[in-house]
This record gives C-alpha cells, sequence and structure tokens, in this order.
C-alpha cells in the first residue's frame, strides 16, 4: 500500500527533475563489467547510431532490495517481479493466472488451497524448483531472522505464519504448507478468504532457490536466482542496473536481450529527445509541448492508465469538530470538486464521490456520493453542534511535504470552506516521517495529501482495510457497527459477487456518514515511448511486463 | 609543528563523539522512525515494535550510541535501513569517489578561471574592464543551478548534440563537461570576487607603494609583494571547498544523472536511515577538522609571519 504521496514526489521528479542518465548505449552484451572503471567501460559515442542493440533502455531508481521477502516499495518490486515469479500471477488485464502453478484446486470449505506446479520449472541457474522450495521460501520470508517487514501483512492468513513470525525465531516450521509431494503443495488459511490467492502475487510469496541460498548465504541476493524471466546481470548502486533474458524461464522467453536502467538521474525529457532512453513520462510542465501534433515528439505520446488509488481528506471522527456527523457532511458539501478539476487540474483529475475506484474489482458505479450543495452544506453546518463559530475547537489540516506551500486543492478547498461556511482551517505541513508518524498514531484532526493505493486487486484492500474499526491504517478512528459487521461477513464470503455487493454496502454506509471525503481518483498520465518499442504497457498495479517488450 | 599538528589531530575524535551523540540524540527523540517511513500505510504497532527489538532500536540511546561507536571505531559503520543488507561504507564509497571527483574538476576551474580573472580586474582596478569582469562575474555567481543546468543541456546537448544529456563516464568522459562547468563557474565567480578585493587591499598597502618606490619592476611587485600577501583570505576559501569535497550538490547530481552522494543524503534523511545520515555527518565533520588544519598550515607557508604553535 503505497501511499499518494510518494506518486505525488515520484511524478514531481518526473516533471522537474525527470530521473536519470547514463547508459551505456554502446554496450552489446549486457555481461558483468562492473570492475572495468565507468569512464572506461563506456566511451559514449554512438548515441545516435541507428544499429540498435536488442536492449530496452529507461529510467529507474535505485531499488532498496531484490530479495522478495523483503520489498516494502514499488521500486523494488517493479524489478522482483522480472526477476522472481510465484505460484500465481497477474495479467496485464488484472486477472490472477497460473504463473508457476499450472493449477490449484479450493477445498469445499475455502481453506485449504492445493497447487500444481508446472512440470520441469527451473531457476535461472538451472535448479529444478520443487514444492520444497516454495515451502521454505515462506518459513524463511515469515522468520524474523530474515527480515521482513510485511511478511505478516501478505503471508498472515497462513496458518502458522503468526507463530513463527511472533516466536521471534525459535519456530520455523509454518504448519499450514505441506509438501504433498516434489510438484504438489498444499496452503491452509485461516478463514474462507477469497482475496488469499490475490495476496500470493504479491513478491513475499515469491519462490525462492533453497539450495542456492543455503550455499551463498547472504551474498546470494548480489547474484539472485529466480524464476522469472530476467537475470539480474549487473547492478552499480546509483549508476545502472541490467537485466538480461533468463533462458531458463519456464514461459515464453522475453524478446529483448536485456534491459538497461539508469539509475543515476538526469533530465528525463532531454535524455529521451537525445535517444539515451526509450521511455520517459511527461510532466504538466512538457504535455502542452508534445501534445502539439506539429511537435515530432507527439507521435510517440501514449496514455498511461490510472493507478488504481484514491486520494482523499481524512477526518479524525474522535477528535472535535469531526465527531460530528452533520459537521463532516457539511464540509463535504460544500466543495465543488468539478470546478477544481476542471479549472485548476485542465480536467486531468477525475473527482471521486466513492471509495473503490473505477475499473478495480467491486467499483460499483451505483453508490450515491456528497456532490457540490451550497444548500445542504449550510444546513448540516446549522444542524452541527459546532454551528458557533465562537465554541467551534481550532481546525488543523496536516499535509506531508517540505516544499512550504501546500498542494492546490488543498488551499482551493479550505477557501471553498471559508466562503461557503466561514470555516476557517489551518494548514500545517510537516516532513514525510512525521507526518506518517502522527497518522499512524491517529492522531491527526483532518489530514490531506496522501492517498490509498491498491496493492492487490480486491476491494477489500479498500475497505476492510481502511474502514474496518480494528484495523491499523483506520487512521481516521472509524467505527460503525453495520460496517464492521458487513466486512466480516464479506471476509469469509466465497460467491465474489455477494462479496462484492456487501462491500459496497459498507462502502455506501461509509460515504453516508461522510466518514472520508474522496477527492480524486488517479487520472490517465502521459508517456513517450520511442517508436521501436513494440510491446510495452503501462499498467495500475505492478505486473511483470518486460517480456514483453520488443525492439524493432 | 608536528606537536601542533598531533594537537589538533587528538581532538577530532572527541569531536567525532560529540557529533554522533548528537545527531543520535536527535534521531531517536526527534519526530519520525525508519520503519514506520518503510512500512507506510502497512505500519501496524505490534509488528513494528517486533522489528524494532530485532534491530535494537528500542534499547537506550546511550547503548545505541555506544555500540555505535565501538562498531565505528573497528571500521563497521552498520547497515543501511533503506537498502537491505547493504554495508553504508559499500554504499557510499562509490557515491563518494564520483562527487569528489566532479568537485575536484569544478574546482579545478573555479581556480583557474577565478584567479587570473581577479587578478585581472585588480590591476585593471579604476579602468573599464574591471568592472566588466566583476559585472560578468556577479552575472554567472547569480544564476541558480536549477537554472544554468537546464540551459547547458538544452543547448550543448539538445541543439548543439555535443555531449549527451545525461550520465557519468568518470573525469575522462565528457559527460563531465556539463556540470563541472556548472558547478565551477560560479565557484570562479567567488574566487574573482576575492582575489580582486584583496589584491586592491594589497596594491593600496604601504609595502607595496614602497617596493613601487623602490623601483621594483612592476611584474615582481605584483608577483612576489602583492599576490601572495592577497592570497591569504583566498586560501581560506579553498580550505572550505576542500571540506566540501566529498559533498553532492543534489541539484546538479539529478539534473545531470550523476550518481554522487548528493541524493542519498537527502534521501536517508527523508527516510531515517541513521546509518547512512550518521556516516555522512561524520565524514563531513571530518573534512572540516582536516580543512582546517591544512588551511593554517597553508598559512604559514604563504605567510611566513604566522607560525604554528
Amino acid at each position: 500500500m503505497i501511499t499518494k504521496f510518494k506518486l505525488i514526489l515520484f511524478s514531481l521528479l518526473m516533471l522537474i527533475i525527470l530521473s536519470c542518465g547514463g547508459n551505456d548505449s554502446n554496450v552489446e552484451t549486457i555481461g558483468k563489467n562492473s570492475n572495468v572503471a565507468p569512464g572506461l567501460a563506456s566511451s559514449s559515442e554512438d548515441n545516435t547510431s541507428k544499429t540498435r542493440d536488442n536492449i530496452f533502455r529507461l529510467n529507474f531508481s535505485d531499488p532498496p532490495t531484490f530479495d522478495p521477502a523483503l520489498v516494502t516499495d514499488t521500486t523494488s518490486a517493479s524489478i522482483i517481479v522480472e526477476i522472481f515469479s510465484g505460484l500465481v500471477t497477474l495479467n496485464k488485464e488484472l486477472e490472477i493466472i497460473p504463473d508457476l502453478a499450472e493449477s490449484w484446486e479450493i477445498s469445499e470449505n475455502g481453506k485449504t488451497y492445493t497447487f500444481k506446479l508446472r512440470e520441469g520449472i527451473k531457476f535461472s541457474n538451472g535448479d529444478d524448483v520443487t514444492a520444497e522450495d516454495f515451502k521454505w521460501s515462506i518459513e524463511r520470508a515469515a522468520n524474523p531472522d530474515t527480515g521482513s517487514l510485511n511478511a505478516e501483512v501478505y503471508l498472515g492468513d497462513i496458518l502458522g505464519v503468526k507463530e513463527v513470525v511472533e516466536s521471534g525465531g525459535s519456530i520455523k516450521e509454518v504448519f499450514g504448507v505441506k509438501v504433498i509431494n516434489s510438484r504438489t503443495l498444499e496452503i491452509t488459511i485461516d478463514e474462507p478468504k477469497t482475496y488469499f490467492i490475490a495476496k500470493l502475487t504479491y513478491p513475499t510469496a515469491f519462490v525462492l532457490n533453497k539450495e542456492y541460498i543455503e550455499k551463498n548465504g547472504e551474498s546470494w541476493i548480489d547474484n539472485p536466482v529466480g524464476t522469472g524471466p530476467f537475470i539480474l546481470s549487473e547492478y552499480q548502486i546509483g549508476q545502472t542496473l541490467k537485466l538480461k533474458k533468463n533462458i531458463n524461464y519456464w514461459g515464453e522467453k522475453a524478446k529483448v536481450d536485456g534491459i538497461i536502467m539508469n539509475l543515476a538521474g538526469g533530465v528525463s525529457m532531454a535524455m529521451y529527445e537525445n535517444d539515451e532512453i526509450d521511455i520517459t513520462g511527461v510532466g504538466l510542465a512538457d504535455l502542452e509541448r508534445v501534445k502539439d501534433p506539429n511537435d515530432p515528439l507527439n507521435r510517440d505520446l501514449v496514455n498511461v492508465p490510472p493507478q488504481f488509488s484514491l486520494n482523499y481528506i481524512g477526518f479524525n471522527v474522535n477528535i472535535p469538530p469531526f465527531d460530528d456527523v452533520n459537521f463532516r457532511k457539511a464540509l463535504s458539501y460544500a466543495v465543488d470538486k468539478e470546478i477544481i478539476a476542471d479549472k485548476v487540474y485542465s480536467g486531468l483529475t477525475k473527482p471521486s464521490y466513492s471509495i473503490i475506484p473505477p475499473g478495480f474489482p467491486g467499483y460499483s458505479p451505483s453508490i450515491k456520493g456528497i456532490e457540490f450543495n451550497e444548500e445542504l452544506a449550510k444546513e448540516y453546518l446549522a444542524k452541527s453542534k459546532y454551528s458557533d463559530p465562537s465554541t467551534r475547537p481550532r481546525i488543523i489540516v496536516t499535509i506531508p511535504g517540505t516544499g512550504g506551500s501546500p498542494g492546490l486543492d488543498t488551499e482551493i478547498i479550505s477557501d471553498m470552506w471559508n466562503e461557503t461556511l466561514g470555516i476557517d482551517v489551518e494548514i500545517q505541513q510537516v516532513e514525510w516521517a512525521t507526518y506518517l508518524q502522527d497518522m499512524n498514531r491517529k492522531r491527526l484532526q483532518l489530514w490531506a495529501g496522501s492517498g490509498w493505493q491498491a496493492d492487490y486487486a480486491d476491494p477489500q484492500d479498500f475497505i476492510d482495510v481502511l474502514f474496518y474499526s480494528q484495523s491499523d491504517v483506520n487512521h481516521g478512528n472509524y467505527s460503525n457497527s453495520e460496517v464492521d459487521k458487513l466486512i466480516i461477513e464479506a471476509r469469509t464470503e466465497i460467491d465474489n459477487n455477494r462479496r462484492f455487493l456487501l462491500y459496497n454496502q459498507a462502502e455506501q454506509i461509509i460515504i453516508d456518514e461522510a466518514a472520508i471525503f474522496p477527492l480524486w481518483f488517479d487520472t490517465d498520465g502521459f508517456a513517450l515511448v520511442k517508436p521501436w518499442v513494440k510491446g510495452y504497457e503501462f499498467t495500475p498495479i505492478i505486473v511483470p511486463k518486460f517480456k514483453d517488450v520488443e525492439i524493432k | 609543528m608536528l606537536k601542533y599538528i598531533f594537537r589538533r589531530l587528538i581532538w577530532m575524535p572527541i569531536l567525532l563523539l560529540f557529533v554522533s551523540l548528537i545527531v543520535f540524540i536527535l534521531g531517536v527523540y526527534g519526530p519520525g522512525d525508519p520503519i514506520e517511513v518503510q512500512l507506510g500505510n502497512n505500519y501496524d504497532e505490534v509488528n513494528a515494535d517486533r522489528i524494532r527489538e530485532k534491530m535494537g532500536l528500542n534499547d537506550p540511546v546511550l547503548v545505541q550510541w555506544i555500540r555505535y561507536v565501538g562498531n565505528a571505531a573497528k571500521g563497521d559503520f552498520g547497515e543501511s535501513y533503506v537498502f537491505k543488507n547493504r554495508d553504508v561504507s559499500e554504499l557510499l564509497i562509490p557515491k563518494l569517489i564520483v562527487s569528489a571527483k566532479l568537485n575536484i574538476i569544478s574546482f579545478a576551474i573555479a581556480i583557474s578561471l577565478g584567479i587570473p580573472l581577479g587578478f585581472y580586474a585588480a590591476i585593471n582596478y579604476g579602468s573599464s574592464k574591471d568592472p566588466f569582469v566583476v559585472i560578468i562575474s556577479l552575472f554567472f555567481y547569480a544564476m541558480p543551478v536549477f537554472f544554468t543546468a537546464p540551459l547547458l543541456i538544452l543547448v550543448f546537448a539538445l541543439q548543439l548534440d555535443l555531449v549527451p544529456a545525461a550520465g557519468w563516464g568518470g573525469v575522462f568522459d565528457k559527460r563531465i563537461i556539463l556540470p563541472a562547468l556548472t558547478v565551477g563557474i560560479p565557484g570562479a565567480a567567488v574566487f574573482v570576487r576575492l582575489i580582486r578585493a584583496s589584491m586592491i587591499e594589497v596594491l593600496d598597502s604601504d609595502y607595496v607603494k614602497l617596493a613601487k618606490a623602490k623601483g621594483v619592476s612592476e611584474i615582481k611587485v605584483l608577483w612576489k609583494h602583492a599576490f601572495r600577501n592577497a592570497m591569504l583570505p583566498v586560501v581560506t576559501i579553498m580550505g572550505f571547498s576542500l571540506a566540501g569535497l566529498f559533498g553532492g550538490s543534489l541539484i546538479v547530481e539529478i539534473l545531470y544523472g550523476i550518481p554522487g552522494v548528493g541524493r542519498i543524503s537527502l534521501d536517508s534523511v527523508y527516510s531515517r536511515d541513521y546509518p547512512v545520515i550518521m556516516a555522512i555527518v561524520l565524514l563531513g565533520s571530518s573534512a572540516l577538522v582536516v580543512a582546517n588544519l591544512i588551511i593554517d598550515f597553508v598559512y604559514t607557508l604563504v605567510d611566513p609571519r604566522i607560525e604554528m604553535l
């Protein structure tokens, strides 16, 4: 669950600074040459040479880790899904499809999953992949000695994982995972949770080579061995990261020989125009230019689909004046999001009136949201116990950042509150780590500038995680027994249609009670892709995608 | 003099101890927590606390500090919290080398442009050449790098296609030209102003006038009597530039795609990557101490009247 803030940071980087430079465009084989001094390794002569290597070049940033068990961030995850893989994966339509498991069966009570592994699957070093490797990998991820921060989030449903995590390392075996034979793996979970399978697409559940890691110890990660379509062939911290085709990959092999990622930064647009990279995001600053059909870059322009994320303003229902539903509603009715989207963001953002984003499983267009209505806003304010400004508690909206100026939307919204309702809101900007700390302690009164992005394609990741009264990330302390009841019921509902309906019912109550003030769903972005690159697709969730890229 | 140097150096570890303690205390009592930043929205108090316990972050500050100092004394600066299983030294050294290379080249540009120009302006004090040099150097001094860098990229990489827009290939790669000029030229402007001011002052002093009156040749007066004395304040500034040798410039690095130490310095603060922050702060402090020492030492070479005691 990566917050919107990181996305904003990222797009800001794209916009102003635009990451990354430094590709060795004349390197033909991307072998190990990390011993060669960078000055000698690349003479950077033939940038303009038209004989193109079968290599895809892009800007990226340093991944904090290559270890699937340790990943917490999108940068690492995007690379890890190319090097490693698991039982199941997501296709570009975000459906869960078999990966290393060719099929699976779910027991009648919905708690036991029996996975049948594909025949003859191998690690990139040629070793066979067995069910034993899977069991070992899950146990390794759960073991506190490994240092995974989120093993419990992704694997905690599996029987025995919690015991291992909490034992501090004394218990090693996860009894919910059984090896039936070398090609059959049985996983038992605590409740019949339909969304469990979606969690297995996250790297924490990926398979690692037991023998290889036990033999090489901690240094295994310098030359990781996985089952993904690519192999890490070279990594120089802060400089370059190179992937090459894994010839032992079980499926259709990658069409490019390799990927070169520049990690050092640089003005991305300039590098793209100079043919130093094959793909770049387009920030607002360059958007007008590249949208002009007369601009040579215009033919390279592609749409980037929105991320599945919700940007919102959070209310803490324990802290006055937000303990009063009428007050929250008054604020919600007082903001004209359409005007902001239209005039401020030139239609680039899409106002949201519900929680689950369009296109996401469980999205319902029939949720009735709170739309701009000045009269109703005033009415609800009059009804609330905080209608008298002299006795109304001070309101502070906290936003993350170090820029000194809040986001434009926060400013306009507080202006609208002031104009329509005469409510004054102070804006307080704090640095990110501090913001997180206050948010996690649930002590922010009103907060903006962060959002929620889905980690796996299930509405549980929005409704249950954000609004269940006992959830750790229910930062606004929202609690409604009926919502809780619906959420608990949905957890074990096997029929997806019925399950989504339960989530939608809960969603409607949450919206009606103005427990949260939804602002924007993520909207289309723009990117440039060189005409010789085929098959690169932008996806709203991290999925393996480099293997389909072709250079022609 | 050796005794003096020794006495100065002996203070260094004590100073570093203090610095590290202050950083430690700020880290522990300031807001924000490394585990929390990494967990982001997946934060859960029990889980986070278990991880902190495992990493020793729950120990009292003094215990943590002593442990750190003990390890650091053995040359072990710990592992980054963010970059898993990577030693701080493994993470920082390549970046420090890159930053140092860029800084040395920029410094060389700054000196080789700044000193002659400042000298030139000073000896032409009163003529129209002087304000010309001053205005030009002030112009470059006033240009912020986030303006000059994109401009240079636009002209030299995109329009003229002489160099790639970004990247790093070491000192002998042409990609170093633009960043080195971006950093070096405003640096040169500093030296122009310094040399000019101090030369004018020296040229106006009695002993220079006397030397001239004695009939010492113009060149000898300028070179032997004036220039050496005018160099004193310049040495100070050069020394501090040296102290910043291993520092990175965030903006220059990001715009030109240079894998230096600037970005990781900033990122480590945002992510509360204490081992990395600590190493950078300690290195910076040591560099400052050493640079001060070198400045004092060079003073005695430039000006024989100054003695080390």
